[in-house]
């Protein structure tokens, strides 16, 4: 790719497009500046109702209080306690649900058994009931299978909700992907498992990355999942997240619940950073050449 | 005339089943295997298919007729909670808030998807920065910054007191207390939110184009919006397709937006249907109104999807026969 | 490796010693903020100084805390003791038979003796007792600060919804935002509470509220408490619609407004802004000497359970939170004023002071909305309550729908 070597002319088109981005930058940012400044004032402060301002007295209090000393019930112990609850949640609920959407994806676009559209039809419409509505016939369900409260359990759950999307993600994705290469795969004598494994997974990096976003963050930012099928042992940071910030008539120490919730994104947030390699041009196009 | 001979023709083929039966008895074993394999393959998604959704529809659609209150009761009522929710004005005002809703979220967000994951896509500096500043809002909790997107766009203090600040008295922007203006406030905030994923997958369909046609397009001499519209756009159908059904289940099940923004107010000019249903589900103790009300949102996303659905099936059967 | 055998050695042997103590109770609540923790932990206090072991399961939000705690109980792993409030929100757990009763230990402590009616007649269903009550919140309490009304020059508390009505004025006259509000339905509630008891009066209120009777809803009385309701709502500001109440109590903190309609818990606030009642603000119970107190409170129900263990912990618990002096620590830190009236009071804010004294008159103890209706018909009222503030909805409609919501 020569795109690095030429250097690129400063045409009105090139100043547009950066305009466009800085302006959407802006419009973005603005309530992440609102959250920052908030989570650095005393609560004095923030009373006096000016959100814009900067902090007049900058304070860190917020901070260590959100992590380690906030009320959470009779314990105040801040929001870390659930944090490694919420990883051990997160992993399997995100490994699992990937391969599973893939492999349906795979199966759906390529192989299309009988009748399997029926089935992606229920499940997309499936997609549309809210999680609540299901709450109740769930708990029957993983209570009559023994996984009620425990963390197997919430990974179950997790699987459950996410099969629509994720089951969406990769098949639209395949139908992308040109049949001669799949048909050319089975004129060498490739079985099922091993095209899944050997030719379509690693051409699904992309797509791999995008779903990984979504669900680690769906499954990291889920609190009622968590709170209702997790079991006490294994409740997730978000449990203690919204103990401490949200209160029926109990004080809102607004600079605790900023700080408190940018610490708690900050693992999906270094996902999305970190994902930026993956987001390469021609891994694709390479393979459908190659 | 015409219509007897068209009826004549459909009764005279052979049903699906026999197509299907005949298909599997015709099918050498090794296909048969094959076919086997992959339903093995989809049985993770038959068993949450037929169990948790279907069930679940069936196990609600069944409570909608009951009197059900905190747990489910045996007392059927026939009609009586869907009669109920159409004369309740709060979930009337709920349908029409989550119609006007949707078109405009999912149209602000495709466009304001597409054209930030076309503008980063153009070898911008500093992109992994920019990308990471467009998908952050997604990563936080709704709970935290709904609220500070209530202060933003709250008259006393917020946005229009800045600007008027700023030196214009005459400016407002108190959308978030007005009745009738209430619902774009969280349009504006929940396209914040869904924007940027929205882009990322964008992007990913984006990335997935081959340099090739680029290459081609720039020595055909293209003007390079005729290439996106003409070219990349199809391309990108498939994940168009995605993006859009994915904004659609957010509109559908949109309520946390609601809750921490609004509340549903002022009064119930922001209700929407999920929050209408998850009312009666916990705080009032009515899951037998709460199932009417999602059979009904149910329904209503069937009938919008189904004929968009059979179009497209009966044009690729079309393209099969061809 | 030999560190690492000391500490399996130590923490076997501090496990032992765990299981060794008393009674094991989990229990799930909504007590979350810093001021609520801190109450809570005279239960957890006392109970674990009593030999028995706190497991606590705190969930923010009362609607989330008592579906959890429902789902539970259906799931087969029932806390032992779950939150609801002082209402007909458990009602159907005790009729599908999912509750534990406390009969015991509500006899051995005489509570018909002491709780007053309200509450007595909410925990005891059927002739037995399913839950432990162990506050009372008074939602109604007029706030004034201090600032403002010097500001504005008001020399007296009012004592008559008039004269309320002409400190408000002479506070819109100053500048100053009259009526502090938060624009949330269940606030709107509770100013609506405020005005049909103090000026519709307790024989209108339990008509209404108790006896849902269609004739009193659609009559003169109750229409102008209707309108007088909505006549308050010209005195709140532009951006109250959303407002958290906090927000609205910030502005009596700041001096920016005069008075604020809220529930006793409003003293924590004020206490974070290190300001003082009698000094900084002022608190009314209600208007006249035979004002109603409103109660509206918390209780603990026990689901049921055949565990030796749990259910003695459940009585434990039951017996522990209704104790003279845990009831006077839980309600000093959390805002609230004990269910029973034989306490010493002398250590509580005279806001509290006030409300015990005016409990020990029987006449004047009423209960909320929620002790009286069942939560689908709450949910109604406060629907159509908070449709008439905000929109122009002619008053007649209004006791049409009321009546309507609450036949049933």
């Amino acid at each position: 790719m020569n795109g690095n070597a030429r250097r690129r002319r400063l045409t009105p088109a090139r100043i547009g497009i950066y305009a466009f981005l800085l302006t959407a930058a802006l419009f973005f940012l603005l309530p992440l500046y609102i959250m920052l400044v908030t989570s650095f004032k005393t609560m004095d402060e923030i009373r006096l109702g000016n959100i814009f301002a900067l902090p007049v007295s900058v304070t860190l209090e917020p901070w260590t209080t959100a992590w380690s000393q906030a009320c959470t019930g009779v314990n105040c112990n801040g929001i870390r306690g659930g944090f490694w609850n919420s990883v051990l949640i997160a992993i399997p609920s995100t490994v699992l649900p990937i391969l599973l959407g893939a492999l349906n994806g795979y199966a759906l676009s390529f192989w299309k058994p009988r009748g399997a559209n029926v089935l992606f039809a229920i499940l997309m419409m499936g997609a549309f009931i809210p999680v609540q509505v299901m709450m109740y016939p769930l708990v029957r369900i993983l209570a009559t299978l023994g996984l009620f409260s425990s963390l197997p359990g919430i990974v179950t759950v997790h699987i459950i909700f996410s099969m629509p999307v994720m089951t969406l993600l990769f098949r639209n994705y395949y139908l992308s992907i040109p049949q001669e290469l799949f048909k050319a795969a089975r004129i060498d004598g490739g079985g099922f498992w091993r095209i899944f494994a050997q030719l379509m997974l690693p051409m699904s990096t992309p797509m791999i990355i995008v779903a990984a976003i979504m669900q680690v963050t769906g499954v990291w930012n889920d609190y009622i999942l968590g709170l209702v099928f997790a079991g006490r042992d294994n409740l997730p940071m978000t449990v203690q997240l919204n103990n401490v910030i949200n209160t029926t008539t109990g004080e809102r120490l607004y600079n605790v619940n900023m700080a408190a919730t940018i610490l708690t994104s900050m693992v999906p947030l270094a996902i999305y950073f970190f994902s930026g390699r993956w987001f390469v041009r021609g891994i694709a196009a390479g393979a459908v050449k190659g | 005339m015409c219509r007897w001979k068209k009826y004549k023709r459909t009764l005279l083929q052979p049903s699906r089943i026999e197509t299907a039966l005949r298909t599997v008895m015709t099918l050498k074993p090794k296909q048969l295997f094959r076919q086997l394999v992959s339903w093995a393959a989809l049985l993770p998604l038959a068993s949450t298919v037929l169990v948790a959704y279907l069930g679940t529809v069936l196990w609600s659609l069944n409570i909608s007729f009951t009197n059900s209150r905190t747990f489910p009761s045996d007392q059927y009522v026939g009609w009586a909670q869907y009669q109920r929710l159409f004369d309740n004005d709060r979930w009337l005002l709920s349908l029409q808030n989550l119609a006007l809703y949707g078109v405009l979220f999912i149209a602000a967000c495709m466009v304001l998807g597409f054209l930030l994951a076309v503008f980063i896509d153009q070898k911008v500096m500093a992109e992994g920065a920019l990308r990471t500043v467009f998908l952050y809002p997604y990563a936080m909790s709704f709970v935290a910054t709904g609220l500070v997107w209530q202060w933003l766009l709250n008259p006393g203090n917020g946005i229009q007191q800045a600007v008027r600040q700023m030196g214009y008295p005459d400016f407002t922007f108190d959308w978030i207390i007005d009745q009738d203006m209430v619902i774009y406030t969280i349009v504006i905030a929940t396209v914040w939110q869904a924007s940027g994923l929205v882009m990322a997958l964008l992007l990913a369909g984006l990335r997935g184009i081959d340099e090739e046609i680029w290459k081609a397009a720039r020595i055909d001499g293209i003007p390079t919006w005729r290439v996106y519209v003409s070219i990349v756009l199809p391309m990108l159908g498939p994940t168009i397709a995605t993006v859009f059904v994915l904004l659609f289940t957010a509109v559908v099940k949109v309520f946390d937006s609601v809750v921490s923004m609004t509340q549903g107010g002022p009064g119930t000019a922001s209700e929407v249907p999920a929050k209408f249903i998850m009312d009666h589900l916990f705080g009032r103790a009515n899951i037998a109104l709460a199932s009417a009300g999602s059979m009904v949102l149910l329904l209503t996303v069937l009938a919008l999807v189904a004929p968009f659905l059979y179009a497209r099936s009966r044009a690729r059967r079309r393209e099969e026969q061809a | 490796m030999k560190l690492k055998l000391l500490t399996l050695a130590l923490s076997t042997g501090f496990a032992a010693l765990a299981h060794a103590a008393g009674p094991k109770a989990e229990v799930i609540h909504w007590w979350t903020s810093g001021g609520e923790s801190a109450a809570v932990k005279t239960f957890s206090d006392a109970y674990n100084a009593a030999g028995g072991v706190w497991v606590d399961t705190a969930i923010s939000i009362g609607d989330q805390a008592r579906s959890v705690a429902v789902n539970r109980i259906i799931g087969g792993n029932p806390p032992t003791a779950a939150q609801f409030n002082t209402s007909k929100q458990f009602l159907d757990l005790v009729e599908q038979g999912m509750l534990n009763n406390v009969d015991d230990v509500a006899l051995r402590d005489g509570w018909d003796k002491f709780l007053p009616e309200p509450v007595l007649n909410v925990v005891r269903v059927k002739g037995h007792f399913y839950a432990a009550p162990v506050n009372i919140h008074m939602p109604t309490w007029f706030w004034y600060s201090k600032a403002a009304f010097k500001k504005a020059g008001i020399a007296a508390e009012p004592r008559t919804m008039d004269e309320l009505f002409a400190v408000l004025d002479k506070l819109k006259a100053a500048g100053l935002i009259p009526l502090a509000h938060g624009g949330q339905p269940w606030q709107e509630s509770i100013v609506f509470t405020a005005v049909l008891a103090n000026l519709g009066g307790a024989d209108l209120y339990l008509k209404v509220l108790r006896d849902r009777d269609a004739k009193a809803i659609q009559g003169d009385a109750f229409k102008n408490v209707l309108l007088t309701f909505k006549r308050l709502q010209a005195y709140v500001d532009k951006a109250a619609p959303g407002r958290n109440w906090n927000d609205a109590t910030a502005l009596l903190i700041t001096g920016k407004a005069g008075v604020q309609i809220m529930g006793d818990w409003t003293k924590g606030e004020f206490a974070q802004a290190k300001q003082l009642p009698g000094r900084d603000y002022g608190c009314i119970a209600g208007f006249g000497p035979k004002s109603p107190y409103i109660i509206q409170g918390d209780v603990f129900v026990f689901p049921k359970t055949t565990n030796a263990e749990a259910i003695k912990a459940q009585k434990m618990m039951a017996g522990l939170m209704l104790a003279p002096t845990t009831q006077v620590e839980f309600s000093i830190r959390k805002g609230s004023i004990p269910v029973r009236t034989d306490v010493d009071v002398s250590r509580m804010d005279i806001c509290a002071q006030q409300g015990l004294a005016i409990m020990k008159d029987k006449s004047r103890q009423l209960g909320n909305g929620e002790v009286y209706l069942n939560p689908d018909q709450n949910g109604s009222l406060s629907d159509i309550l908070t449709a008439y503030w905000n929109k122009n909805v002619p008053v007649e409609k209004v006791q049409k729908d009321i009546a309507s919501a609450l036949k049933n």
